[in-house]
């Protein structure tokens, strides 16, 4: 499983972050960022419910 | 636990059981909503989708797991909690376990029984309803200058209409102080948005709606009339289960309703102090207030959950992105930019102690942005 960023629609509101602090992170420019390029598998779970919080539905899961 | 229906799939609901599965929840996970589309976004529903120029599939929230069982066109209708069961419109009663209820609020509408024609935005059906109708309208009028009113007449103005405001109180006043409130005013008035005030409220006009009478004098008309005028907690299906309801599903610190029950989201407001009940529809407190119910559910009451007061809002070209309580009174201290060039950070003050900040087209990690607000 891999999460793919939109990164024109994110808008810096760091929900995802929030539900997901060792997933996601935000840059200086408050931007969303993946803490790991490979996500861990252990992840996954957490990694879905980070990008299911965002509000711009930037964030999309790929199986 | 083995059995947990989730009532309302928008993102308190969606939250709640992702949670479940996050936290590893096995049992039986069963969402029901009434809605026809899968769950979605409302928050851009006001910006891009009402103005036609973001497509409604860009607002679909990820897919739920394939463990999770989503009911769609599912309206509960109501709940027997010591029978532990779900009452449905159409089909068989649902048992469950443990019962999240994120049933959400409704538009308020403000025209007569049987009138025609009133549109709202809460729905993707609603933004689209209003959507189909901007290539043809030159004029529309908002009544309400809350968020919701404010963003659609935006919208609606960067699509070329005459926009006319019209509103009891200042517009957003109430809800973020004077001085915010009158920067973005200013602001749209400079774009073009026209301003009624009326205050002793109006009636809408027309069958179907062409215009809204103000109490007091004259009528106001336009092409496309929206109403914005607050939300209703959508608790009517709970009306015979003995939960309590105080302009909204009272939980408490950790989200717990009753036995086995706990709710999030739009539906439900805190006790803030002695009788008096509070609300805070916004997507952050949903998405806290979803997490902390998922954890209620499945561990007991727990930790009260710590309420993230952050807020934003998209209009007139500024972005605005908000921390603290709201609303903000007097003038802020500007820490980085100049309010009167649209883009600064600025932070108020009671006493020495910072109670809100708020980034204006201003880049910067949200985090950073709360921590400002919580220092003490
Ligand atoms: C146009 C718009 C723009 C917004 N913009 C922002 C913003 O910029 N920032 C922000 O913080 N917030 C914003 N909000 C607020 C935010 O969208 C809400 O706080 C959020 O949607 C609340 O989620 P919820 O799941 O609690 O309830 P809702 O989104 O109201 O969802 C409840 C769901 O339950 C369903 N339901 C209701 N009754 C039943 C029943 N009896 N049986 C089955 N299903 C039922 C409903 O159909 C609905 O799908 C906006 C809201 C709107 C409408
Ligand atoms: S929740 Fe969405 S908008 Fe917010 S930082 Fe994450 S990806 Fe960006």
């Amino acid at each position: 499983m891999q999460i793919s960023v939109n990164e024109a629609a994110c808008e810096g509101h760091a929900l995802c972050q929030l539900a997901a602090p060792d997933v996601f992170a935000l840059d200086d420019d408050g931007l969303v960022q993946l803490v790991h390029e490979q996500l861990p598998e252990a992840l996954e779970a957490r990694a879905e419910a980070g990008a299911r919080v965002c509000p711009v539905a930037a964030l999309s899961i790929v199986r | 636990m083995r059995d947990v229906v989730v009532v309302g799939a928008s993102i308190a609901g969606v939250t709640a059981a992702s949670a479940l599965r996050a936290e590893g929840y096995r049992g039986r996970l069963t969402v029901l909503s009434e809605e026809s589309r899968p769950p979605y976004s409302r928050v851009p529903l006001s910006k891009g989708v009402l103005g036609g120029t973001q497509a409604p599939e860009t607002t679909a929230l990820p897919a739920l797991p394939d463990d999770v069982e989503l009911r769609l066109g599912s309206r509960a209708t109501a709940l027997h909690t010591e029978r532990h069961l779900v009452e449905l419109e159409d089909g068989d009663p649902v048992p469950y376990d443990g019962l999240v209820i994120a049933t959400g609020s409704r538009a308020r509408r403000l025209g007569a029984p049987g009138q025609g024609g009133e549109l709202v935005v809460r729905t993707l059906e609603d933004a689209e309803a209003i959507a189909s109708r901007v290539p043809g309208a030159r004029t529309a009028l908002v009544v309400g200058g809350g968020f919701l009113g404010m963003e659609v007449a935006s919208t609606l103005n960067r699509h070329g209409l005459a926009v006319t405001v019209v509103d009891r109180d200042p517009p957003l006043r109430r809800l973020v102080g004077s001085w915010l409130a009158d920067l973005v005013v200013a602001r749209a008035r400079a774009e073009g948005i026209t301003f009624a005030s009326a205050p002793d409220g109006v009636a809408l006009v027309g069958d179907p709606v062409r215009g809204a009478a103000v109490a007091g004098g004259g009528e106001l008309h336009a092409d496309i009339v929206v109403s914005a005028v607050g939300d209703l907690p959508n608790v009517e299906w709970l009306q015979s289960s003995g939960l309590t309801v105080a302009g909204g599903l009272v939980v408490d610190a950790s989200c717990r309703v009753a036995q086995d029950v706990v709710a999030a989201g739009d539906v439900t407001v805190v006790e803030v102090s002695p009788g008096v009940f509070r609300r805070e529809p916004h997507w952050t407190s949903a998405v806290v207030q979803a997490r902390a119910a998922a954890l209620t559910l499945l561990h007991g009451a727990g930790e009260p959950y710590q309420p993230d007061h952050y807020f934003w809002t998209e209009q007139f070209g500024l972005d605005l992105k908000m921390a603290g309580h709201l609303p903000f009174t007097g003038a802020p201290r500007v820490s980085a930019g100049d309010p009167a060039s649209g883009s600064a950070l600025m932070a108020w003050f009671e006493g020495e102690r910072c109670v809100g900040a708020v980034a204006m087209n201003h880049r910067m990690p949200v985090v950073r942005l709360k921590a400002m607000a919580r220092a003490a």
